[in-house]
């Protein structure tokens, strides 16, 4: 009887003080526009949902260049509890053992399932991601129409599309371009993947002299010839999009970060999109995953409120908010089949095929590997020296392999 | 005279000093060094392996460019700041109406912030920036330049020939004649404008790209790159005023009857400059040498700022080096950063040791 009074009393104090706690979880993300979309997020979705469970939500901006931020917060224990984390750095957090495995602790089968993988590191999850973007053939309509060629479609293979660019320049003249080169692995890796590359073996190593990657190579850097291709910086510009916005350049492969570009810019271009072009031999599209995901910190003194706050920042309600306000294209599988993707305008049908793109044929995410950013400087050096006329191809492959096997070997 | 109690007040006033460079440089060196021979990463716990880190940024291309490049940067600022800046002394010494202004003025470069002067120079050297726009038309207005230089000189040669044909003594460089030149150039050149005979020429805008991957070679080494002279230009320009303050005060300690004596031997400005002026400068030249090369090897703000505007290889610095190493994203090589960073030491400090050795300055008598 006494017991059961001193315990009964002693539950109720806990409970009290538990009442009286206020857990605070800490978010940090991006700066520039971030801070006013999650934190408009947090006060519809977040706070009401947790205001029972005595949570309260942050979002602490890092400023400035966001890796470096938060590895130092990382390193001195002062992260958040929640946070962004971009696909293509993720090996070099992995290696600091500082990213909780999200494994059994959140339900992941409604997500696109190549995004789990971008994320996924040895069987563990690391992160959930909160929005993506893939890379589309974007074409100027009005180029197309006045070189009587046929627009760039979801039918076209690498040989088809290379007559369509040259038939544009060939018509149109010395001062039209087909389409805008950037020496960027980020915007050549997608053909590569299409011809059956892979970035790493099984051992971790890069091969670049492997004959899918040069055939890639070769294709990307030949569309230079006879100025069919021009790098963004031939017409003083610093990328595709910029080409496009120019008149002057037929197609521009890029991300749906362009449509707001254009609407901006460009507000009476006329343009249309396609997916990426087949490679002739495999009949596959590739395709890059651009995305940052959130990610909890292994350290974190509130697991269980973090989870909550991770679940309901990746929610249907949540991502289907985003998709309406035009802010992002977010990562639920289920959303194909939203009405925002069936408009006909052409900033919708460039998200339609960009939410596409993650799915057909063969994708991964932009990632580095554990050694990083400079992972990818050899390659792009290679695009760059080429695309400029200063090495042929095969010197510039060999040279970025030497490079790459230093990289590797340290 | 040295009272018991003495030494340990004076310890007490240098105790906020003391601990600072306790701290903040001998404790930081010293894991420095220890990083540098471990596995390190920012994260995990050092673990000892010997020289691997040495070797590994040895064998790194970029860490060798890296090199190159400071070495290339440190000699060739150096130079020019130490000539540069005793010119500029000599010049300021003289007794000039508004020299306490020419002072102020030519220091200005010098109190201003690095980042943005840096900035200005990238804004200066764009594509379509001033100096490229300065070339542009430099060659569209050659013809009447020229015409003017040409008629210039050719009516100051008569006119001196005229003069010492009647016994007059006129050097070459009259300014009352070379004023009379001018005018009869400006007339010539404008009334050839006016009858249509010399016109601006049309010319295509200069398109010089400066930050881009464009390179001086010796043979088939990269040596310079066009980033690099840039901040090369930039370097010199905003550290001349400070060493010229070294040098100002040199100049101050020469003893008037040297150059009194000089005068009575007849020695041309020249002949003083190098025969007077030079040789009891040596302190301070050997002080502004020291400081310039230790400067100039450690050049990391300008680069940092000029950031992903050049090609990375066109301007990495060792300064630059052991920072992007270190401040990555997550796990970073700060083994190999910290292995940099000995080694820049021990270049500067095998740099300052030869200088001392056969270069050490005679005290001036």
């Amino acid at each position: 009887m006494k017991r059961t009074t001193c315990l009964s009393v002693l539950a109720l104090t806990l409970l009290g003080q538990s009442a009286l706690a206020q857990t605070t979880i800490k978010i940090n993300g991006y700066a520039g526009q971030d801070p006013a979309i999650v934190g408009d997020l947090i006060n519809r979705f977040v706070k009401p949902a947790l205001a029972k469970d005595k949570i309260t939500v942050t979002y602490e901006p890092l400023q400035g260049d966001y890796n470096q931020q938060l590895t130092t917060q990382l390193a001195s224990g002062t992260a958040g509890d929640v946070f962004y984390l971009p696909a293509e750095t993720l090996d070099t957090y992995v290696a600091t053992g500082k990213i909780l495995p999200l494994n059994g602790l959140v339900n992941t089968s409604p997500f696109i399932k190549t995004l789990n993988t971008t994320f996924t590191r040895n069987g563990r999850l690391y992160a959930i991601s909160k929005d993506f973007n893939t890379l589309t053939l974007v074409y100027n309509k009005d180029l197309f129409d006045e070189a009587k060629v046929a627009y760039p479609d979801n039918n076209d293979t690498w040989t088809s599309l290379q007559t369509k660019l040259a038939g544009v320049k060939k018509a149109l003249g010395n001062d039209y371009y087909g389409i805008c080169l950037a020496p960027d692995y980020a915007r050549m890796g997608q053909l590569a993947f299409s011809a059956g590359w892979k970035a790493f073996d099984a051992k971790g190593k890069t091969n670049l002299l492997d004959p899918n990657f040069q055939s890639a190579f070769n294709f990307f850097t030949g569309l230079a010839k006879d100025k069919v291709g021009i790098q963004p910086s031939e017409i003083s510009q610093d990328w595709s999009g910029g080409c496009l916005k120019t008149g002057k350049v037929a197609v521009a492969i890029e991300g749906n970060w362009i449509v707001g570009f254009l609407k901006d810019n460009a507000p009476n271009l006329k343009y249309g999109t396609a997916l990426m072009p087949k490679n002739d031999k495999t009949g596959k599209r590739g395709n890059f995953l651009y995305t940052v995901g959130w990610a909890i910190n292994a350290n974190t003194k509130n697991k269980n409120a973090a989870l909550k706050v991770l679940n309901l920042l990746t929610s249907p309600q949540v991502q289907q908010y985003v998709l309406e306000q035009g802010l992002a294209i977010p990562s639920r599988s289920a959303l194909s089949n939203n009405a925002f993707f069936k408009k006909t305008d052409a900033g919708a049908q460039n998200s339609a095929a960009v939410f596409q793109g993650a799915s057909d044929g063969t994708v991964y995410g932009y990632a580095f590997g554990p050694k990083g950013p400079d992972w990818a400087k050899p390659i792009n050096t290679a695009l760059a020296a080429v695309l400029s006329g200063q090495m042929s191809a095969a010197d510039a492959l060999k040279k970025a392999q030497a490079d790459m096997n230093t990289l590797q070997s340290r | 005279m040295h009272r018991k109690g003495q030494s340990a007040t004076a310890y007490l006033f240098l105790a906020p000093f003391l601990i600072t460079i306790v701290v903040f440089f001998f404790y930081a060196f010293a894991r420095a060094v220890y990083y540098s021979f471990t596995d390190y990463n920012l994260f995990n716990t050092p673990h000892l392996i010997g020289f691997k880190p040495y070797f590994d940024v040895l064998g790194d291309s970029l860490f060798r460019r890296a090199l190159a490049n400071t070495l290339v940067f440190a000699i060739t600022v150096t130079i020019l700041q130490t000539v540069g800046s005793l010119l500029m002394a000599v010049a300021l010494n003289n007794k000039i109406k508004g020299q306490a202004f020419f002072r102020s003025a030519w220091y200005m470069p010098s109190i201003t912030s690095s980042v943005v002067i840096t900035l200005i120079f990238l804004w200066l050297f764009q594509r379509r920036g001033v100096a490229n726009y300065l070339i542009t038309q430099w060659q569209a207005y050659q013809p009447l330049i020229l015409t003017f230089l040409g008629v210039l000189i050719a009516a100051q040669v008569v006119q001196v020939m005229f003069e010492r044909a009647r016994r007059l003594p006129a050097g070459w460089f009259d300014p009352a004649l070379a004023a009379a030149s001018a005018l009869v150039a400006l007339a010539v050149t404008a009334g050839l404008a006016v009858l249509g005979v010399l016109h601006p020429r049309a010319v295509q805008p200069f398109d010089f790209q400066y930050f881009s991957d464009t390179w001086v070679h010796i043979g088939n080494v990269r040596l310079l790159s066009m980033p690099l002279l840039v901040v090369i230009v930039m370097n010199t320009f905003t550290t001349i005023p400070t060493l010229m303050l070294f040098f100002l005060a040199g100049l101050q300690n020469i003893p008037g009857t040297l150059y009194e004596a000089a005068d009575i031997d007849g020695a041309t400005p020249v002949q003083k400059l190098l025969g007077v002026t030079v040789p009891m400068l040596r302190p301070v030249t050997f002080y502004v040498l020291t400081v310039s090369l230790i400067g100039t090897m450690q050049m990391f703000d300008q680069v940092a700022v000029i950031g992903s505007a050049a090609p990375q290889e066109t301007l990495i610095t060792m300064a630059y080096y052991v920072y992007t190493n270190t401040f990555k994203s997550g796990a970073a090589p700060v083994n190999m950063a910290s292995a940099a960073a000995i080694l820049l030491a021990l270049i500067i400090l095998l740099m300052v040791y030869l200088q001392r050795r056969f270069f050490v300055a005679p005290e001036a008598v």
